[in-house]
C-alpha cells in the first residue's frame, strides 16, 4: 500500500505545467503507480477543462482555420495506436531488477542504452541518467538490503520514488510506490530493510552534501551532475 | 447546449453548464473515427478562440497575441492527429484539450530556452499523460467532477479562484505567485488547498 504522496499544490504545479521536467517525471512515475494519485489528477485536469471552457474567446486570425487545414493536408495522416507501445528497456551489464516500472521510467531507461551503474559505496550503486533537462539530477539509486548511507543533508530538494524494496529514516518507513520529498537543510540516513535491495529513482536540485567524518571520504565520490 | 454564463470576482466567466461535455465530446468522436472535417471545424471554432483566451485576453497576458495565434494552431494540429486516441468515457473535450493545451505549452517554453539540453527521446506526452488511465472505479466519477467543479470555481472567494487562474493560465510556480502577488508562499498554498477542498467537497460527498 502506498502511503507517501506528492502533496495537492506539488499535484497542481505538475497538472497546470509549471512543475519543472526532472520532478515531473519523479512525480509522473508515481502517479502512473497511484490510483488515489491519478483520481486527483484527473480532477485537477477537470479544473483546467473548467478554466478553458470558461476562458474569455478571443477573435483569431483571419484564415487560422484555413492555414491549419492546409498545413494538415500537407502532413500524412499519422496512424496513432490508441494503447502505445513502451519500449522494453533492455537491462546493461548487472543491472538490479529493473522490472514492473511505471511507463514513463521504461520510456527515460530505452532512450539511455549506455546508462553505466557505479559503485560509490560497498553498499550503494547509482546510475545517472540523461532526460533532456539541466536542472536536476535525475538517477536511480540502488542500496544493498540491510546497508544504510551515511547521514546527510540536502541542499536543494530531492523529489524521490521507491521502486523496490524499502528503506526506513527518521521520518517512517517508505515502500513501493512511496512518494519521498526532502527540503534542502533535511538531514536523514536512510536505511534499506532487511529482505530486499531498495531501489530508487530521484531527481535531485542541488548536490547532495554528506556530513560527518564518512561524508569526507565519500563526498568526492558524488558529485552533482544534472541532466 | 444551453450555457449560462457567470463571471466570477475576476472577470472570468465560467459556464455552468449541465450538457457541455457531450456535444463537443461526440463530435471530438466524430473527428477520431471519421477524420470528420466538418465536425473538426465546430470544434475548431468554438476551442481555438478558447485557447486564445486562456493564454491572451484582457485578464491574462501570459503570451502575446501572436505567440497565442502560434499555440492555437499548435494545439489544434495535435488535437486533430490525436482525436483517434481520445475516449469520451475518460474525459470531456475540454479537459482532454487542456491537457493537450498544456503539453503544447510546455514544449512551446523548452523550444525558447536555447540553454536546455533537450536531446532526449522522452516525450512531454510521456510525462505529462493525456490520456490518464483511470480506474474503472473512477469513471462514473468524473462526469460529476466536471459539473460539480465549473459550478465550484464559480463560488470560489476571489482570491482563491485568482490563484487558480495564474497557476493554470499562466503557468506560473507557487512561488512565482507568491513572488508576484507579495504574499508569503504558505499564504498561496494554503489557498490553493483551501480552494481544491472546496472543490472536491462538491463532488464527494
Amino acid at each position: 500500500m502506498i502511503r507517501h504522496h506528492p502533496d495537492e499544490n506539488l499535484l497542481l504545479e505538475y497538472a497546470s505545467g509549471s512543475l519543472a521536467r526532472g520532478p515531473s517525471l519523479v512525480v509522473a512515475a508515481h502517479v502512473q503507480m497511484c490510483a488515489d494519485c491519478r483520481s486527483q489528477l484527473s480532477t485537477l485536469n477537470n479544473l483546467g477543462g473548467s478554466l478553458l471552457n470558461g476562458s474569455p474567446a478571443q477573435p483569431l486570425q483571419a484564415n487560422a482555420f484555413e492555414r491549419l487545414m492546409e498545413r494538415i493536408s500537407q502532413i500524412p495522416e499519422k496512424i496513432i495506436h490508441k494503447s502505445e507501445d513502451t519500449p522494453t528497456p533492455v537491462p546493461v551489464g548487472r543491472e538490479p531488477a529493473m522490472d514492473h516500472l511505471p511507463k514513463v521510467l521504461n520510456k527515460l531507461l530505452a532512450s539511455n542504452p549506455n546508462r553505466r551503474w557505479k559503485t560509490l559505496t560497498r553498499n550503494l550503486q547509482m546510475c545517472r541518467l540523461k532526460s533532456g533537462q539541466r536542472d536536476y539530477e535525475v538517477a536511480f539509486h540502488c542500496l544493498r538490503s540491510g546497508s544504510g548511507l551515511p547521514k546527510h543533508d540536502h541542499r536543494g530538494q530531492e523529489f524521490a520514488l521507491v521502486l523496490h524494496g524499502s528503506f526506513s529514516d527518521h521520518n517512517g518507513i517508505y515502500g513501493r510506490g512511496d512518494f519521498v520529498l526532502r527540503e534542502p537543510g533535511q538531514v536523514h540516513r536512510p536505511i534499506a530493510t532487511q529482505d530486499m535491495d531498495c531501489l530508487c529513482f530521484s531527481a535531485v536540485a542541488a548536490p547532495v552534501s554528506l556530513t560527518g567524518i564518512r561524508g569526507l571520504f565519500l563526498n568526492p565520490l558524488i558529485p552533482f551532475r544534472p541532466g | 447546449m444551453a450555457h449560462k454564463l457567470r463571471h466570477n470576482g475576476n472577470g472570468i466567466a465560467v459556464k455552468a453548464s449541465q450538457d457541455y461535455k457531450d456535444d463537443w465530446s461526440r463530435l471530438l468522436t466524430q473527428v477520431g473515427a471519421q477524420r470528420d472535417r466538418q465536425a473538426f471545424e465546430r470544434v475548431f471554432r468554438h476551442f481555438a478562440p478558447l485557447i486564445k483566451g486562456f493564454h491572451h485576453s484582457r485578464s491574462t497576458q501570459a503570451l502575446n497575441a501572436e505567440a497565442a495565434d502560434e499555440l492555437v494552431q499548435e494545439v489544434m494540429l495535435k488535437v486533430w492527429h490525436k482525436a483517434p486516441c481520445f475516449d469520451q468515457g475518460k474525459a470531456s473535450a475540454s479537459t482532454w484539450i487542456f491537457t493537450i493545451m498544456r503539453n503544447c505549452r510546455i514544449d512551446m517554453l523548452r523550444r525558447s530556452q536555447r540553454h536546455q539540453n533537450r536531446d532526449s527521446d522522452v516525450d512531454v506526452a510521456d510525462i505529462w499523460d493525456e490520456n490518464l488511465e483511470n480506474q474503472p472505479l473512477l469513471f462514473l466519477q468524473h462526469k460529476r467532477n466536471e459539473r460539480d467543479i465549473a459550478d465550484g470555481l464559480n463560488a470560489l472567494p476571489a482570491e482563491q479562484s485568482h490563484i487558480l487562474e495564474k497557476a493554470y493560465m499562466e503557468g506560473k510556480s507557487h512561488s512565482e505567485i507568491s513572488e508576484e502577488l507579495r504574499l508569503p508562499l504558505g499564504t498561496v498554498k494554503s489557498r490553493v488547498r483551501l480552494a481544491m477542498k472546496k472543490l472536491q467537497a462538491r463532488f464527494v460527498r
